[in-house]
């Protein structure tokens, strides 16, 4: 693996860059005073963004690795998908906290439980201890690739939850949610254009760990990709349906030379 | 003859270190600004605040709030819900200084009166017979307060000055509209400019005030310079910032925030405990400058001033009318 892609897949590197988002936006301005003048909302504020930034992080993985499937970045950074989504619930989880300290104790945190502004974030934040508590092997196991994965597309669900707890939670408007939203829908819309058109007239593509339909083609008969050269020899019929058919495979796929 | 080089004779000033013609001609105002304090505002003339007139001023002792802490003049100028000037609190402090001027300001009292005028701010002060302070809670919709020393003088003042027609039952306030310096005009997200309003009873109520200052000085630029209005019993975004126009009209204004999300901000906006926000518990609030673990401050209603503004919404169903 080369540079920058051996160091992002580094365990450390990961640490480093979950921690260091908490300690860079939390500690720091709470050591140094810099919280303003109302420090816990402050804390509540930021604790929120971090963890809703880290789940749409989490999720813009897949699309990416779908649509970027020869990038060794990707591939890096998917390594990293069970750390960075336990890391979005671990803030959220401490931003529950704030919520509870910034209510001032029992009375203002039941009150707040009457307002569906909090359900939608309580909703979103139980989704992803479910998820958090079942992100590991034993839990694989034990339910089954097939359902494990079923129960883990929630996140999609915490996601839209937030998502709209974060755009209610300023003052009547949703501006802010906008910078998340679009991004992660134009994601996962490339991803589904990408995935249907592969599917229909590819059977398969080269995605890490997407078994492939047909096996006994080697890799480079079946499509050309971009910028891998060595071709084995096709059929016409073969090349005709190596055609690009929409506009979102050219940079991937191209007609095989002459 | 070519023009000198700025430096060219040590004797020599740059037109940078020279007094503005404007300052010179009002040193008077000048040199009592620097003689009060604030060397730093008023050696920018940027940033030179529009509303001098008044100052130093004395305390109402009516208005005096006893045994209450005054929030710090620190945190009352960086904690600021300001959104012409960007959405986040601490934005105002910072884009609303870059030399954006309120001098010279010019306020405009017109609609269903007998006194319509377009008149200069410090000559407003003197008009209305000087300024006065006063110590008001104030309590933000979103849960929030402070204790805040207003510098400024009573609307009543105004009003009896401009003798509104008889057929006048509102007062509508009209904050400036300045697209090209402020960042949060230029987004569509209000409906620009700031407007704000109150029945004329309201509006005429000893309460009811105008500010040009707090803390004995003239009110910076993310707290509404030079002038805005202060009701202290309802909710902060009641009481509009850098007023351009005040009109009294016969039909109850449309108002900015009412008119964004009617079915969380009323137009009467009254501090009610016991009625919610739809998002949130309007039951308590916290005092800003508590610190972490201080916990929250039950909300009286209208924000502690029920004996003076009470009877205006005698029979009056406050949680419809909210």
């Amino acid at each position: 693996m080369k540079w920058p892609a051996n160091i992002v897949a580094h365990r450390l590197f990961a640490l480093t860059v979950l921690v260091g988002v908490g300690i860079w936006f939390l500690i720091v301005p709470a050591v140094s005073g810099n919280l303003g003048a109302n420090p816990l909302e402050k804390l509540l504020h930021q604790s929120g963004e971090i963890a809703i930034w880290t789940l749409g992080a989490v999720l813009s993985l897949t699309p990416l690795r779908v649509l970027f499937p020869a990038s060794a970045l990707v591939v890096a950074l998917n390594r990293h998908r069970r750390a960075i989504g336990i890391t979005a619930c671990i803030y959220g989880l401490l931003h529950f906290g704030f919520h509870i300290l910034y209510e001032g104790g029992w009375d203002g945190l039941v009150r707040s439980l009457t307002k569906p502004f909090i359900w939608f974030g309580l909703a979103g934040l139980s989704i992803l201890i479910v998820l958090t508590l079942t992100s590991n092997l034993w839990s694989i196991r034990s339910l089954g690739a097939k359902n494990w994965k079923r129960l883990h597309r929630f996140a999609y669900l915490a996601a839209a939850l937030l998502i709209y707890h974060q755009s209610i939670a300023g003052k009547g408007h949703w501006h802010t949610a906008r910078w998340l939203l679009f991004p992660l829908l134009g994601l996962q819309l490339a991803r589904i254009v990408k995935t249907l058109y592969i599917d229909r007239f590819f059977q398969n593509w080269p995605t890490p760990g997407r078994k492939h339909s047909v096996p006994d083609r080697p890799i480079n008969q079946r499509y050309y990709v971009w910028p891998r050269s060595e071709a084995g020899t096709i059929s016409a019929e073969q090349r005709l349906r190596l055609r690009p058919v929409a506009l979102c495979h050219l940079p991937w796929i191209v007609d095989r030379p002459e | 003859m070519t023009p000198r080089e700025p430096n060219e004779h040590a004797w020599q000033l740059p037109d940078s270190v020279v007094l503005p013609e404007e300052l010179y001609l009002r040193r008077r105002e000048f040199l009592r600004i620097v003689g009060l304090g604030f060397v730093g505002s008023a050696l920018f003339a940027d940033s030179l605040p529009a509303a001098t007139a008044g100052f130093p001023d004395s305390l109402n002792s009516s208005f005096k709030l006893d045994g209450v802490k005054l929030t710090s003049e620190d945190s009352i100028t960086s904690y600021n819900n300001f959104y012409e000037w960007g959405f986040g609190k601490e934005e105002p402090k910072e884009s609303s200084n870059k030399g954006w001027k309120t001098e010279p300001w010019t306020l405009e009292i017109g609609g269903l009166c007998a006194n319509p005028r377009k008149i200069e701010v410090n000559d407003l002060v003197k008009l209305v017979g000087g300024i006065e302070r006063r110590n008001y809670r104030h309590r933000c919709v979103e849960a929030w307060s402070m204790v805040i020393p207003w510098d400024g003088f009573p609307l009543a003042k105004l009003i009896e000055l401009s003798k509104p027609d008889s057929s006048a039952k509102f007062v509508r306030f009209t904050s400036f509209l300045d697209r090209e310096a402020c960042p949060g005009q230029r987004s569509n997200s209000l409906p620009w400019p700031y407007t704000e309003g109150l029945t004329l009873p309201e509006a005429t109520n000893e309460l009811a005030f105008v500010a040009t200052g707090l803390y004995g000085k003239p009110l910076r630029n993310q707290n509404g310079a030079p002038i805005r209005l202060v009701v202290p019993w309802k909710y902060g975004f009641k009481s509009a910032k850098s007023l351009v126009k005040i009109e009294f009209i016969t039909d109850q204004p449309r108002t900015t925030w009412n008119e964004l999300a009617s079915d969380e901000y009323g137009f009467y906006a009254n501090v009610n405990p016991s009625v919610d926000h739809p998002r949130w518990s309007q039951a308590s609030e916290r005092v800003i400058g508590g610190g972490l673990f201080s916990g929250r401050r039950p909300t009286e209603l209208f924000n502690g001033y029920a004996k003076q503004v009470a009877h205006l919404y005698e029979g009056l169903d406050l949680r419809k009318n909210f």
